[in-house]
């Protein structure tokens, strides 16, 4: 129907964390921006200022009663009453409109395309709804007026990233983390296991972790560095009132989120307070000067997502995670999932276990996770874990899967044409995209 | 025949061939309709018309951009019909696949060139002061582009694109100077000219607050004999590239900026980034603007503390306005030869999309 030649395809994968788009064929997303958008309720601003907003920036939608701030340039500048809010929660899309402000985002001011002319593949949770799906095609094709749609699951486009039709997908990303059997192309839906363990949950960890041991992070806005004498540097702290808690957390998240991606590792045993407790500690520089020192911290946090009771132990949090008792760690998760397998496949899926995701891309992860694995699975079973080398592909395989397939001369004639949501309505979605 | 570099801007287009010894000859991008026909009528209509073919660094008006081409490819560079060579064009950040494939099918197809390749004018810029890897500060006339490059390929992750330039700055100047000058009537060409004359920056943050109290004030006599006056003004435009909130937009100033996207590039690619900053484009080579860059950029934090590289003794003095068309030049002596580029054949096989293979 298209030719893959001819018309590019747009790949666009909205995570709970970031949302990466960008043209069918590349090697990497082009466009990548949280999924998250700041807020502001017209109802609290006063009217003169309003007109003199729209007329600033291009890409914040009036809608109704709110104004929506997206991409890491809009929300990395602090505005008065700004709430940072996501729309994605559990993996599923709860608020449509700031979907829509972050496609429009990701489509017209950062690929810079018309969304009449180019196909789009969009990937989803495995654990999305019919409802959802059809409102996904609705939006897309009344409000965009895409000519071609197609919905992939994240676990097949991960698999197609690697090269397999079959494999264990684990897919541990920003919101949650997600335990996928994927076989000959197809999810099988009855193995699929989640837990709200993710990237987001650990850099909360490591906050609450920070603050209990007295060491508070300072958002960039809230302090300037001013120079007093040469080479002497001083740092002012600045004060906001009208920021909103939402946006501060936000802004903190973004820092910690680095601390935690240049200093953890996860440990190569479980973790316990006394062996640990003498470690040497790493010195991390935060933006506004100050340098801190992390211990213990840098193998505890990682190995939340292998034993979520530690969470208990880390004050401040008790109350994040209500049944944690019922979560499994992530070797736990894989076992089980296969177990409710066939017999058949599943001496196959040990020996392709797949890492994606962005808390996959934490050193030594993927040798723990062999380790324990080793340890638990039975004994005929040959065990083996794959992760990408690169930092990059492992954070944006689901994209590059995505990429891969939507390129592919024979998955031309599976697109969803507009031509058949017109004649069958948005239900034909199920048919056409298992 | 050499190979010919073209650098299209919002106001100029750079061309020339790669053998040129004093850098390029230089094009204003503005253009004026002409009527068909000579009657009266019409010509009164196209008086104040004028036709950007560029704008904000891309390409709109794709007859006025041919038309462009033309004339200074034949008359301005001496190309006969019947033996066009082969052409080399940068493009700016984030081209939509779209454009740059009318861009091969307009030069293939109307111009009959016999090779063609595409590349960023950030990697180019770079390739200009002898660097593969680094970051471009690129301000120019239309747009500002902040990029990183990393071993030739830019990084699009890290990399952003501002719809302000040298172009804002203008009416911000005219703005300004039409508050202090109530009297006086310019037009915004001759703005233009007062601003590269006399815009500069302030060496901080402090010394721009003390000259908005108290400036010294210059007369200055346009070519219609009306004289007006220059104070404070002239740091308000250098002002405005690091405080965005002078021009009106909710944006954070060029350094921070700067170091928001390097953050973005994974940490061990930072030290290269870091100590391989170039700033080019027109707009950069302000009056003070490199020595306010740099004290903005020793007040960040030393782990992410950008430094400017200096351009090689062997390059002319005003590189840095044409760093993209240097970077070029120097590019297109290694593709051509070797076969890299896009040839006649391989369009006429393939069609405008062998562009993306090809050129990276």
């Amino acid at each position: 129907m298209y030719g893959g030649d001819e018309v590019s395809a747009i790949v666009v994968d909205l995570g709970s964390h970031t949302c990466k788009a960008g043209y069918a064929g590349e090697d990497a997303p082009k466009a990548v921006f949280p999924s998250v958008v700041g807020s502001i309720d017209q109802m609290e601003v006063d009217d003169p200022d309003n007109s003199d907003k729209n007329s600033v920036s291009a890409d914040s939608k009036p809608k109704g009663k709110h104004k929506f701030y997206v991409g890491s340039q809009d929300l990395g500048f602090r505005r008065d009453h700004m709430e940072v809010l996501s729309p994605i929660k559990d993996g599923i899309v709860v608020d449509w409109d700031m979907v829509e402000s972050i496609w429009d985002h990701a489509l017209r001011k950062c690929l810079l395309i018309d969304p009449k002319e180019h196909p789009m593949l969009l990937a989803e949770s495995c654990s999305n709804t019919q409802h959802h799906r059809e409102k996904a095609a609705e939006i897309m094709f009344e409000k965009y007026q895409v000519p071609a749609l197609f919905l992939a699951k994240n676990a097949v486009l991960t698999s197609f990233a690697s090269g397999r039709a079959t494999s264990l997908v684990v897919d541990s990303g920003g919101g949650s983390t997600t335990v996928a059997p994927v076989h000959d192309g197809y999810v099988i839906q009855k193995a699929v296991s989640t837990s709200p363990i993710g990237g987001e949950l650990l850099t909360d960890c490591l906050l609450k972790s920070l603050e209990q041991k007295g060491i508070a992070i300072k958002p960039r806005y809230a302090f300037k560095r001013k120079e007093i004498r040469p080479g002497e540097f001083q740092t002012v702290d600045l004060d906001f009132p009208n920021t909103t808690e939402s946006y501060k957390l936000y802004s903190q998240r973004v820092i910690a989120s680095d601390i935690k991606e240049c200093v953890c590792r996860a440990p190569d045993t479980p973790y316990d307070e006394t062996s640990y407790s003498n470690i040497p500690m790493t010195p991390y520089e935060l933006p506004d000067g100050q340098t801190i020192e992390i211990g213990a911290d840098r193998f505890k946090i990682p190995d939340v997502l292998f034993n979520p009771s530690l969470v208990q132990t880390i004050p401040g949090m008790e109350s994040s995670l209500e049944t944690a008792s019922t979560i499994r760690g992530l070797p736990q998760m894989v076992i089980d999932s296969i177990n409710k397998c066939d017999v058949d496949i599943r001496r196959e899926l040990y020996s392709s276990i797949l890492l994606a995701g962005g808390t996959s891309s934490m050193q030594q992860l993927k040798e723990r996770l062999e380790k324990d694995l080793l340890e638990e699975s039975p004994q005929s079973a040959r065990v083996k874990v794959l992760a990408s080398g690169n930092a990059t592909e492992r954070r944006f395989s689901v994209w590059i899967g995505g990429s891969i397939l939507a390129s592919l001369g024979s998955f031309q004639q599976m697109w969803f044409s507009k031509s058949e949501y017109e004649e069958h309505g948005a239900s034909y979605i199920q048919r056409k995209c298992p | 025949m050499e190979p010919t570099v073209i650098d299209a801007g919002s106001k100029i287009l750079k061309c020339g061939y790669t053998a040129a010894e004093d850098g390029p000859t230089v094009i204003p991008t503005l253009m004026k309709p002409v009527p068909e026909d000579e009657s009266s009528a019409d010509a009164s209509l196209f008086e104040n018309v004028t036709v950007e073919p560029v704008v904000r660094g891309f390409v709109r008006d794709w007859e006025a951009m041919e038309d462009l081409l033309e004339h200074a490819l034949y008359s301005g560079l001496g190309w006969e019909i019947g033996n066009e060579g082969n052409i080399l064009f940068t493009e700016p950040l984030a081209t939509p696949k779209a454009v740059r494939e009318q861009l091969v099918q307009m030069m293939f197809e109307n111009f009959n060139i016999s090779g063609f390749y595409a590349s960023e004018q950030a990697v180019l810029s770079l390739y200009a002061v002898g660097r593969i890897s680094g970051c471009t500060v690129d301000i120019g006339h239309g747009k500002m582009d902040i990029a990183s490059v990393i071993e030739g390929a830019v990084h699009h992750i890290s990399s952003r694109r501002f719809e302000v330039g040298g172009l804002d700055l203008t009416n911000l100047f005219a703005k300004e100077l039409g508050k202090s000058n109530p009297l006086v009537n310019i037009s915004m060409s001759d703005v233009e000219k007062l601003k590269e004359q006399y815009a500069c920056c302030a060496e901080d943050i402090g010394a721009y607050e003390r000259v908005q109290q108290s400036c010294p004030e210059e007369q200055h006599t346009l070519p219609d004999g009306q004289v007006i006056k220059i104070g404070r003004e002239k740091y308000t435009v250098g002002e405005a590239l690091f405080q965005p909130s002078i021009l009106g937009l909710e944006a954070h100033g060029i350094v921070e900026q700067l170091v928001g996207c390097i953050s973005t590039v994974p940490t061990e690619n930072h030290r290269q980034l870091l100590e391989n900053t170039v700033l080019c484009g027109g707009t950069a080579s302000m009056t003070g603007f490199e020595g306010r860059f740099q004290k903005e950029a020793s007040l960040c934090s030393s782990a992410i503390r950008p430094s400017l590289v200096k351009p090689p003794e062997y390059m002319p003095d005003n590189l840095l306005n044409y760093s993209a068309w240097v970077g070029g030049a120097i590019l297109a002596k290694v593709v051509f030869p070797q076969n890299q580029h896009v040839t006649k054949a391989d369009y006429d096989e393939t069609g405008p999309s062998i562009v993306h293979r090809k050129c990276f």
